[in-house]
């Protein structure tokens, strides 16, 4: 496509940090009226090519024309003023004061703003506090803010990551506007089928150059994932599972009527040694709650939890962590001690394995941290500060320190949020190494097609009670769609 | 005012309640009421109660200045010194003079915590020896004074109470409430609140950092020249700026500003300088040792705070 007919023109972009190379030579262009999928795994450079178009930080060389001009942001207000405009995953409000405030701040039309959200079906209390509001919406109260100013480009960055199926709708529906109206969207998502489904074209990052630029359609997922592995770590096409014979028959975990907080009503479930059973629902079922409650932050107001066959009460974490059960948290950030190394990160749990007075046996650890770090993978190469590693490796970082520790039941709460597809894969092959040594992994995930890529068996929460428990064969994604919206679903 | 609202007022309506319990109690330990007790009462909270607001301002803004104290000593000095035997027209113009010098310093700051990177509490901690230094240079002893008319226009001639209330309720109408609703305002609840998001949303958080150190040196000032207005003199002691400093945290602090930046505003810290007023004349007229007094009136600061915190994670419910 030649330049001058393209809204955005990047051509030649670098950036470096210190000795880290994160962009070299990336080129990327978008046509009025197109949606365009920006690809790439974790470490390809996506986030810093966004951050460049969006005013954060400044590109090293390369150039950025907009409708032929040539351009730099100093910074996002400047981006938003030329006519882009992002939003982020962490929306980008300020918590502590009133959508109102957060409007003003913006220099945001108040009235335009109500007009782009009742667009969407949705309403907001502008008095209402920001942190007082939940993450889905709030991510939407960002896109309306971004809409209201009319932007020639919205830059969507893995907006739909954890949003329930009803407001990732209404995202899509909200860029098939722009493209209506002659405006374009560049959309990054690790959700393959929403690309296909929605995207015009779509550019592959890989190692900070751009590898490939193709109209996306059906059937493009190979095309995609093969991009951003690259040839060498080509993998194989996902297959989905099907029941194990060997399972056995022993009860771990059995959970008998729990309710608490605003959601869990009388669910009950078992989870049977060695089994990895998923979990599907909708946002806001109860399964945050569920999963808190598992790991001993939080109380049932009623039922009872047996671990083998024992009645267990939790009043702390470290209990759970006792008895076997190990959480890894949705937000990766409130598990890790960010500006420590891995290996901290790493040894952060283990301390079952510490001696009697209290003296780490620093060479112990550090067996157990390298095997943790070789099992799974995990890049090193920023090992010194576990934020400064990318979002799949804190990832691993977080499901790492319970294999240094050890565990009965690994809670995992949606771990391949927002990172890339390889990575992805590495996870799900991770969970059922766990399977086959014996021990049992509670999934919950936001991205329906992985319950048949990693799990045994899938339960669905509907409204606080286990709507459908179906066996691994039934679990496609229409089956758990219809159950997660309380449909009932043939066994 | 809808319920969102009123919830946010609580911790005011809260302090309100406590100042007037605590006041009642002292007047009911007087003899009598009239406009000279009162006006004892507004003397006596005035300087640190314009510490206190400032100090909110830069912690809402996720800062803390440790000099803030050493700031006001500095400006009590100055116009100690300089307004002794002088007309009024000459020392209100002096005050004008040292209002600017106070935002200056309070600017200055606030730019070298911005350039360095450094902590806000590693730089203040220095520029407050800085300070207490030059205070001391300027006035090695006790002493100076001010044009009584200008002294009689801060704290009100003997008994009229009314002009340090207006000293006190100005700066809240003047400074606070535009500021509340300007830009800056939003702005510095959203570098507190949030410095990435504040960033994202347009904020130039470096200028917005080094505006509200000139307002925290702005109210420093103020405070200051309240100080000579009210003792007719100077005091340049370290341990009074430092005492004055941990009195205007632990004003902003009770007043319903948080530590953490982003939440509270300034009517709270004036209140609460009312609190820490009344418990230790309390305290001193039932004959209790001062040291006594100094532990419970940190018993009560640890209370307030506490029960705040545990009514705040209530309201916002389990994250």
């Amino acid at each position: 496509m030649a330049s001058n007919n393209s809204l955005l023109s990047i051509k030649g972009l670098e950036k470096s940090y210190g000795s880290v190379v994160a962009l070299k030579n990336a080129n990327f262009e978008v046509s009025p009226g197109e949606i365009h999928a920006l690809l790439g795994a974790n470490g390809a450079g996506k986030s810093t090519l966004v951050k460049i178009l969006t005013g954060v930080i400044t590109s090293n060389n390369g150039t950025i024309s907009l409708n032929g001009k040539q351009l730099t942001f100093s910074s996002p207000d400047d981006a938003r003023k030329n006519g882009v405009a992002p939003v982020f995953q962490d929306p980008a409000l300020i918590p502590d004061i009133s959508i109102q405030r957060n409007l003003t701040l913006t220099s945001t039309n108040e009235a335009r703003f109500v007009s782009e959200l009742a667009l969407m079906g949705l309403k907001v209390n502008l008095n209402e506090i920001a942190a007082n509001i939940e993450l889905p919406l709030l991510r939407m109260i960002d896109l309306a803010r971004a809409l209201s100013h009319d932007p020639e480009l919205l830059i969507l960055d893995e907006i739909t990551a954890a949003l329930p199926i009803d407001l990732a709708e209404k995202v899509i529906t909200v860029m098939n506007n722009q493209k209506a109206k002659g405006k374009s969207v560049i959309f990054i998502s690790h959700r393959l089928a929403e690309i296909e489904e929605i995207c015009d074209r779509a550019t592959v990052l890989r190692d900070g150059i751009n590898v490939d630029t193709f109209e996306a359609s059906q059937g493009s997922e190979e095309r995609i994932v093969q991009a951003m592995l690259g040839e060498k770590n080509k993998r194989n096409s996902n297959e989905a599972r099907t029941s194990r014979s060997s399972l056995s028959s022993q009860t771990l975990l059995e959970i008998k009527s729990i309710s608490g907080g605003k959601h869990l009503k009388d669910l009950s479930f078992t989870i049977k040694k060695g089994e990895v059973l998923g979990v599907a629902a909708l946002e806001g079922q109860g399964q945050d709650l569920l999963f808190e409650i598992l790991a001993g932050e939080s109380n049932p107001e009623s039922g009872e939890i047996l671990v083998n066959g024992k009645i267990v009460t939790f009043s702390h974490p470290s209990d759970a962590i006792n008895l076997g059960i190990s959480y890894v948290p949705g937000d990766r950030k409130s598990a890790l001690m960010p500006q420590r190394s891995i290996r901290e990160n790493l040894a952060l749990t283990r301390f079952r394995g510490i001696s009697k007075w209290g003296v780490i046996n620093s060479k112990d650890e550090e067996v157990r941290v390298d095997d943790a770090v070789s099992s799974l993978q995990i890049d090193t190469r920023a090992k010194s500060q576990v934020k400064r590693l990318s979002g799949g490796n804190q990832q691993k970082v977080t499901i790492g320190r319970w294999v240094t520790t050890g565990f009965d039941l690994l809670l995992c709460f949606d771990p391949t949020r927002g990172i890339d597809v390889g990575t992805k894969q590495q996870i799900y092959e991770l969970v059922r190494e766990f399977a086959d040594q014996g021990k049992s992994v509670l999934l919950f995930t936001s991205e329906l097609r992985e319950i048949q890529l990693a799990c045994d068996r899938a339960i669905v929460i509907y409204e606080g009670r286990v709507q459908a428990d179906l066996p691994i064969e039934k679990c496609d994604e229409e089956n758990l769609l219809n159950a997660a919206h309380g449909i009932a679903v043939a066994k | 005012m809808n319920l969102i609202q009123l919830k946010r007022q609580s911790w005011n309506l809260a302090i309100i309640v406590l100042a007037l319990v605590l006041g009642a109690w002292r007047i009911s330990q007087l003899p009598q009421f009239g406009a000279y007790e009162a006006r004892t009462f507004v003397l006596g909270i005035l300087p640190i109660a314009l510490l206190s607001m400032g100090q909110a301002l830069i912690i809402i803004g996720g800062g803390i200045n440790l000099a803030i104290g050493a700031e006001a000593v500095l400006i009590n000095c100055l116009s100690a010194k300089y307004m002794l035997d002088t007309s009024f027209s000459k020392s209100l113009m002096l005050a004008v003079v040292f209002i600017i010098v106070g935002v200056l310093i309070g600017a200055l700051t606030g730019w070298i915590i911005s350039v360095s990177g450094i902590a806000d509490i590693v730089v203040t901690l220095a520029t407050s020896f800085l300070l207490v230094g030059v205070a001391m240079y300027v006035m090695p002893q006790p002493g100076g004074g001010i044009n009584q008319t200008l002294a009689d226009l801060i704290s009100g001639k003997v008994p009229n109470f009314i002009p340090p209330l207006i000293c006190l309720i100005l700066p809240i109408l003047l400074i606070w409430i535009p500021l509340y609703r300007s830009k800056l305002g939003i702005s510095m609840y959203a570098i507190g609140s949030n410095k990435d998001a504040a960033f994202l949303s347009g904020v130039n958080v470096n200028l917005t950092r080094i505006k509200l150190y000139a307002f925290g040196g702005l109210f420093a000032a103020l405070s200051g020249l309240a100080l000579t207005g009210i003792t007719l003199s100077s005091s340049p002691f370290a341990n009074i700026s430092n005492t004055a400093t941990l009195n205007s945290v632990a004003g902003a602090v009770l007043g319903g500003v948080a530590l953490s930046g982003g939440v509270g505003g300034l009517i709270g810290p004036a209140l609460a300088a009312l609190i820490l007023y009344f418990i230790p004349t309390i305290l001193l007229a039932y004959g209790i040792d001062p040291a006594y007094s100094q532990i419970i009136t940190g018993a009560l600061t640890i209370v307030v705070v506490l029960l705040g915190g545990l009514l705040r994670k209530r309201t916002a419910g389990k994250k």
